[in-house]
């Protein structure tokens, strides 16, 4: 064997080498949200990192329906894709059911019970006693805000009742110069139903009964639906249009009175004079009743591993990791992530940050959860589009629910 | 010796092979499922004959989404191939700075959907865009752009002539300079005014292009899907919600496969006749050319 040869052989033993490390580096494809949420993710990603360097992480960062479409289909199509995932809670029932996610229990570990009770419900299946198939990460529950400085002025009293927000509304937005009465998320599908499911509940109405048929064509839904569309008078211009952002900027530029609905991940900084122009202003609590006491609607965001994940063992680790107590009170404090712990909202440190989390976490612990259907992501676009419709006076009120109640109707049928 | 007939068809093979792969056999699939309740594939699909078909008839969303889909593209094919001849008609004649204009015309063309409905996104703004800034500065009042539902579409067709307008000015800029010179000379010594010879000469010497821009916008236009996607969703209401929105929402978001494959089964046939009936009238001024 000549030089040349041997130099050329162990050349390509070297790059071989090389290859074969690349080949072999773990890796771990995550799916996640953007927004708040994928800030999370990254600095827990980069703590990870540094704990475990020889790791590769490939993280997708998306909105809430580019997310759904693409796990959905990855599941459907036993891809493989990811590893982690991250689901809203409403979608894991058709994940779960389908057997499209891992069964946690049996990749070891388990959901302790320092997570909250109704986030760690909804992420079993069976709902509430079945085995784990995810870990809630986000403890998000629906709330309400108010400027109490505003309420104090016209003397109105803390809003007992959706009747109390309308009133309130009406007295602010016609009296203070700039101020809208209440915002609200006017946007179709997912945002516009959120906005208005815990006043259809304090209504007593309910889209899906507990039989699983649809019910929104009751008097009580129509009462609700036509509270709602009048306080649209309140809003600001252009409400059809919004979403987190601008329910979000208009608290925050101390331009409206009130949101009916306020979700704690989008507002860590209300009291930041650097980011609020209100700040300690704004009072935050479960949402009013009327012919029914609050009902806080839960929005927990779940982490799971999918059935056919290549690399499920990392995956719950990495889930581990990122909902520790440690992670959960470092997310809290950093990124402003609601925890799902309740260890961590008794943390004092967390506490003197966020004045509300003791209001907070009392609203989550008596969460409820949206139906616990298969079909929900369709029913929920439907009422959307529907809401839509009457919000923008293209429909009458009564015949939007109708509508929406026959087409939701022929979606649980399927 | 193969024959020529064979040769031919060895020689289209290739196209041939991927027409079957890349159209037919995804359009094929698609009429079947319409035929399917199924949530995606034929797996676990139930055979439901014409009910999808039916169901969609009788549904306010899709005519609203036909309804929408057809006024979106006669606005939009009107007004860009209109423009696109105003455009080209001042340019086709040679001034001084004729060579930046031309560039700077076709700019919008060359930029990415994405990019433009951006840009449009935060002109449109309510409060803070500038074409509301423009009519306040004139002491005129906002308008509600994306909205209100009868304006929504309206500012759809505007973003997308600004877009595209450019590609119906090339193309007629390009037939007008096909026009022999020796026409319009011999038109002006018999004394025709510049309005006769645009109606007499120029107007029916460019009608295949014309008609050729109109069929490519009209298709195109037929199938509007990224602009409505990213400024309005097909809101307000279902102002804006055209046809491929309609689609993607029922396959993608309700993954209702069965519906909305038999929803584009209806999209393609009427995509087709309308290329059908461009297709009979430019084949046919181009055999009276002939």
């Amino acid at each position: 064997m000549n030089r040349l040869t041997t130099a050329v052989m162990a050349g390509a033993m070297v790059m071989s080498s090389a290859f074969a490390g690349v080949a072999q580096a773990e890796k771990l494809v995550i799916a996640g949200r953007d927004g708040g949420y994928g800030d999370a993710l990254e600095f827990a990603v980069e703590a990870y990192l540094a704990k475990n360097p020889g790791l590769e992480v490939e993280r997708l960062e998306l909105t809430g329906g580019g997310l759904l479409e693409k796990v959905t289909i990855a599941m459907r199509e036993k891809s493989g894709a990811y590893d982690v995932i991250m689901l809203d809670d409403p979608w894991a029932v058709e994940f779960m059911s389908k057997g499209w996610l891992a069964d946690l229990d049996k990749l070891g570990g388990g959901v302790g019970e320092d997570f909250v009770k109704p986030a760690r419900d909804v992420s079993r299946y069976p709902v509430g006693s079945g085995p784990f198939y995810a870990v809630p990460f986000v403890g998000n529950v629906e709330l309400f805000a108010y400027r109490k400085d505003l309420f104090d002025k016209y003397n109105l009293g803390r809003p007992e009742s959706w009747t109390d927000v309308l009133a309130a509304a009406k007295t602010i937005s016609e009296n203070e110069g700039g101020v809208s009465g209440a915002v609200f998320r006017g946007k179709k599908a997912n945002p516009i139903v959120t906005g208005f499911l815990p006043i259809l509940w304090a209504h007593g109405a309910r889209v899906v009964g507990a039989d699983g048929e649809a019910r929104l064509d009751s008097a009580a839904a129509l009462e609700a639906l036509n509270l709602y569309l009048e306080l649209k008078n309140y809003a600001p211009k252009g409400i059809e249009t919004y979403n987190s952002t601008e329910v979000r900027d208009a608290l925050m530029q101390g331009t409206t009175a009130m949101t009916i609905e306020l979700w704690p991940s989008w507002a860590p900084s209300l009291d930041d004079p650097a980011k609020s122009k209100v700040p300690g202003k704004i009072e935050i609590m479960a949402a009013p009743g009327q012919v029914q006491g609050p009902a806080p609607m839960l929005g927990s965001w779940l982490l799971a591993v999918p059935a056919d994940a290549k690399n499920p063992e990392r995956a719950r680790a990495f889930i581990d990791f990122l909902t520790s107590p440690e992670m959960q009170k470092t997310l809290a404090l950093e990124v402003g992530i609601p925890p799902t712990r309740s260890s961590v909202y008794k943390d004092p440190e967390v506490i003197a940050k966020y004045r509300w989390y003791p209001a907070q976490v009392e609203a989550l612990q008596n969460a409820q959860p949206r139906p616990r259907i298969t079909q929900w992501s369709k029913v929920e676009a439907i009422l959307g589009d529907y809401l839509q419709l009457a919000l923008i006076g293209e429909m009458p009120a009564e015949k939007a629910l109708s509508e929406a109640n026959k087409k939701i109707a022929r979606a649980l049928s399927r | 010796m193969h024959s020529p007939r064979y040769l031919s068809l060895l020689m289209l093979a290739p196209a041939l092979c991927l027409l079957a792969l890349l159209t037919v056999y995804p359009l094929g699939r698609s009429l079947l499922l319409s035929f399917f309740a199924t949530e995606y594939g034929f797996e676990g699909a139930t055979f439901v004959g014409t009910e999808n078909y039916t169901y969609l008839f009788d549904d306010f969303f899709f005519r609203t989404a036909i309804w929408n889909t057809v006024a979106f593209t006669l606005m939009a094919t009107v007004s860009e191939v209109a423009l696109g001849l105003m455009l080209a008609l001042m340019v086709t004649r040679s001034f001084p700075g004729r060579w930046a204009v031309i560039p700077a015309l076709v700019a919008p063309y060359v930029l990415s959907t994405m990019v433009v409905t951006a840009i449009w996104s935060a002109w449109f703004h309510y409060d803070f865009g500038f074409l509301n800034n423009a009519l306040r500065a004139a002491a005129l009042p906002p308008v509600e752009w994306l909205f209100d539902p009868d304006l929504a579409m309206i500012s759809l067709v505007l973003v997308d002539l600004w877009q595209t307008a450019p590609l119906t000015f090339l193309i007629l800029l390009a037939g007008m300079q096909a026009i022999p010179l020796e026409v319009y000379e011999a038109a002006r010594i018999d004394g025709a005014s510049p309005k006769q010879i645009l109606i007499t000469i120029t107007l029916p010497l460019l009608l295949p292009h014309i008609m050729l821009a109109a069929l490519l916008r009209s298709i195109d236009s037929f199938k509007i899907f990224d602009k409505v996607y990213a400024l309005t969703g097909g809101g307000p209401g279902q102002a804006t919600e055209t046809l491929s929105m309609f689609v993607y929402r029922l396959g993608f978001r309700f993954f209702d496969f069965g519906l909305a494959s038999a929803a584009a089964v209806i999209m393609v046939i009427v995509a087709g006749l309308l290329a059908a009936l461009y297709a009979r009238r430019i084949i046919r001024s181009e055999s009276n050319v002939a």
